[in-house]
């Protein structure tokens, strides 16, 4: 038995054998394909030729500016060993004769190149096999689209351990055969810790070195509250652990019984507590209980794992069946939030090779870039209002000045216009409302705080850029912290902000989906709370049993403060 | 269909750079280039195929062109050649 300590990323506890996702994606199953869909695979292996190409060519210009010329020559040499008459003909020839995958072609064409390369005197060149291997792998990451068909080939159910997952690799999670997940590297807010805690996934990140101490079918224990992951258990901890897992499952059952009281404290103050969604999720979960609106739907995952963006009809198809199972109440749709580790499968110039993308073209600055997409969305928003009875909303991520916020809003009242004259009319006013998430518009919300209906701080951006910390590197991750007094303090100054104008300020971020912390911004005066649907009722509950004028303590003297540890004590105290 | 002997001179052979550019301009022409060298013929078109020969200096190559366009593809090759030996 070996226990390893990484982050807790999702709560929960899943226990079952290890399916191991090779960090080489190198998983060469031979499937046979049949005669009439030869030429199909064949045309598979030509696009995924085409798409190496584009990809070494644009490695190819930027290794010049940043590793020099001859990185950019080894690229130039890697464009020609895809070209080589072995790899394009020689694969194809092989699938044709054989019948078989392109994966698989593939992989015995480069056996075979690596066996006569062993036997090349030439040191030199016998070195070359490296080369080949990488093309050979860039080729294969083209072919398999990722991973998503590693995940289609478990079997039974199992426990996903991966040296990293990126948000789309998450989403492919097939729920009924992985039980939860854990992955080398990886902090508590990345995105895939978010789809996780949205597809109610136990998950455990940051483990260093998982990947290489488990191996396929060992049994693994994870405890996504404690953040540990267990390898081979002993029969007791397997029974404590099955007990334990049950017991969550019970209090769950048991929370649905507050589901139809009020969303207030002890004392009677009012939180409204909304919901967060993805969109691409089944939205009949959101009957399971009743929250007082949708407070930010994740607009980007329709742009995400898609050749082409998603046209207007697209969009509006999934905005009004979602929009109505919230009858009359608010419906708040953010604009795509694209970039960071968000990236869309359609090329878009601005994304390409960024070496900072959290703090490059993301959210609205990608959009004010591509105003075809952003007035794409717009309309698919001002429509979908004009469908539903929803008080439908409309908000813009990242955005870090006034003047963008400005010309957003122009261009919201123009197609608003615009449309108003089609007769295309919204059944109730759109309210206009911004993701305070960048330190530089938290500190200057005064000035566009005439312009907007309502504003909802997202504490997982916000904190990463105020403490600058990646959240997503485990060397950094213990920094990202939302009990450091800057972020209280920081959220306090939003608050107040929005008060003085009387406009509606909400938390969609990881904050309020966490017991521990809500208690400090309800003292702070929050007006709602956007909560993942799997913290929901749990945070109802915290709710109720909390006493409004004990938190309004604790927040104020928690901003006086001057370290997170005084701030975590006083919390300890407090509950 | 053209057959040629052509001697490696230069010091260092048929290195990464002058396999490349052999491979490069044999991909300009129609016709079907072969080399052979110790009884393994590759496809001169292919780098990959290419490395597997590694003519060190002394090696004698046989070149063999067969197509439309094979009459300029042997001038271009020699000249290649040429280019590779006075390189060292």
């Amino acid at each position: 038995m070996i226990t390893l300590k990484g982050i807790p990323a999702s709560p929960g506890i899943a226990i079952g054998p290890a399916y191991i996702v090779s960090s080489e994606g190198a998983n060469f199953e031979k499937k046979k394909i049949p005669p009439t869909n030869v030429e199909w695979e064949v045309r598979r292996y030509q696009e995924a030729l085409r798409l190496t190409y584009d990809d070494l060519t644009k490695t190819q210009s930027n290794a010049k500016e940043l590793f020099g010329k001859n990185f950019a020559k080894l690229m130039a040499a890697h464009k020609l060993i895809l070209q080589d008459p072995l790899l394009v003909q020689g694969v194809i020839d092989k699938i044709r004769k054989e019948q078989i995958n392109a994966e698989y072609a593939l992989f015995l064409v480069g056996q075979e190149v690596n066996t006569t390369f062993e036997k090349i005197k030439d040191e030199f060149f016998r070195e070359r096999k490296f080369d080949i291997a990488d093309v050979a792998k860039r080729l294969y990451d083209h072919l398999t689209n990722k991973q998503q068909n590693t995940f289609a080939s478990i079997k039974e159910p199992s426990v996903v351990i991966a040296h990293n997952l990126f948000p789309s690799d998450t989403i492919h999670l097939k729920r009924k055969s992985v039980l939860g997940f854990a992955t080398d590297i990886g902090g508590k807010t990345s995105h895939t810790a978010l789809l996780a805690q949205n597809m109610q996934m136990p998950a455990v990140v940051g483990l260093s070195q998982a990947t290489t101490q488990i191996k396929n079918g060992d049994l693994i224990i994870i405890d996504g509250q404690e953040g540990l992951l267990i390898i081979n258990p002993t029969t007791e901890l397997i029974a404590l652990y099955t007990k334990r897992k049950n017991l969550i499952e019970k209090e769950e059952k048991s929370l649905k019984t507050i589901s139809d009281l009020p969303n207030e404290t002890l004392d009677g103050h009012k939180v409204n507590l909304y919901v967060n969604y993805d969109p691409r999720r089944d939205f009949k979960e959101l009957d399971n209980f009743k929250s007082q609106g949708l407070g930010l739907l994740r607009t980007e995952f329709l742009y995400m794992d898609k050749p082409v963006p998603p046209t207007l009809e697209e969009q509006v198809a999934v905005y009004k069946k979602a929009a109505l199972r919230f009858d009359t109440r608010p419906f708040t749709i953010r604009l795509a939030d694209l970039g960071g580790d968000k990236i869309a499968q359609f090329s878009l110039a601005y994304h390409e090779e960024e070496a900072n993308p959290f703090m490059g073209c993301r959210g609205i600055r990608l959009f004010l870039k591509y105003p075809a997409l952003m007035k794409t969305q717009i309309q698919a928003i001002i429509k979908t209002a004009s469908l539903v009875p929803a008080k439908v909303k409309i908000m813009a991520p990242m955005v870090s000045a006034a003047e963008e916020v400005i010309e957003v809003k122009k261009v919201f009242e123009q197609t608003l216009k615009e449309m108003q004259a089609q007769n295309i009319c919204p059944q109730n006013k759109i309210d206009f409302g911004i993701m305070v998430e960048v330190p530089s518009m938290a500190l200057t919300l005064d000035s566009v705080i005439n312009k907007i209906d309502f504003a909802s701080i997202g504490t997982n951006d916000l904190i990463q850029y105020l403490i600058a910390v990646d959240r997503g590197n485990q060397e950094v991750a213990d920094l990202y912290d939302p009990y450091h007094p800057a972020v209280l303090r920081m959220i306090n100054h939003i608050i107040q902000a929005c008060h003085k104008k009387k406009v509606e300020v909400s938390v969609c971020g990881e904050m309020a989906s966490d017991p521990e912390l809500v208690p400090f911004l309800v003292g702070l005066g929050i007006d709602s709370l956007s909560i993942s649907t799997r913290m929901f009722l749990r945070i109802k509950n915290t709710l109720r049993n909390l006493n409004f004028e004990d938190c309004s303590n604790l927040a104020q003297a928690a901003i006086l403060m001057g370290s997170s540890d005084e701030i975590r004590k006083l919390n300890e105290k407090h509950s | 269909m053209i057959q040629e002997k052509i001697k490696i001179k230069n010091k260092l052979g048929i290195h990464a750079r002058p396999a490349t550019l052999l491979a490069q301009e044999a991909g300009k022409f129609k016709s079907e280039i072969f080399i052979a060298k110790d009884g393994i013929e590759v496809n001169a078109k292919s780098i990959m195929g290419i490395m597997m020969i590694a003519a060190e200096q002394g090696a004698v190559l046989n070149l063999t062109i067969n197509g439309e366009d094979e009459k300029e593809a042997v001038k271009a090759l020699k000249n290649i050649f040429d280019k590779i030996f006075e390189e060292e």
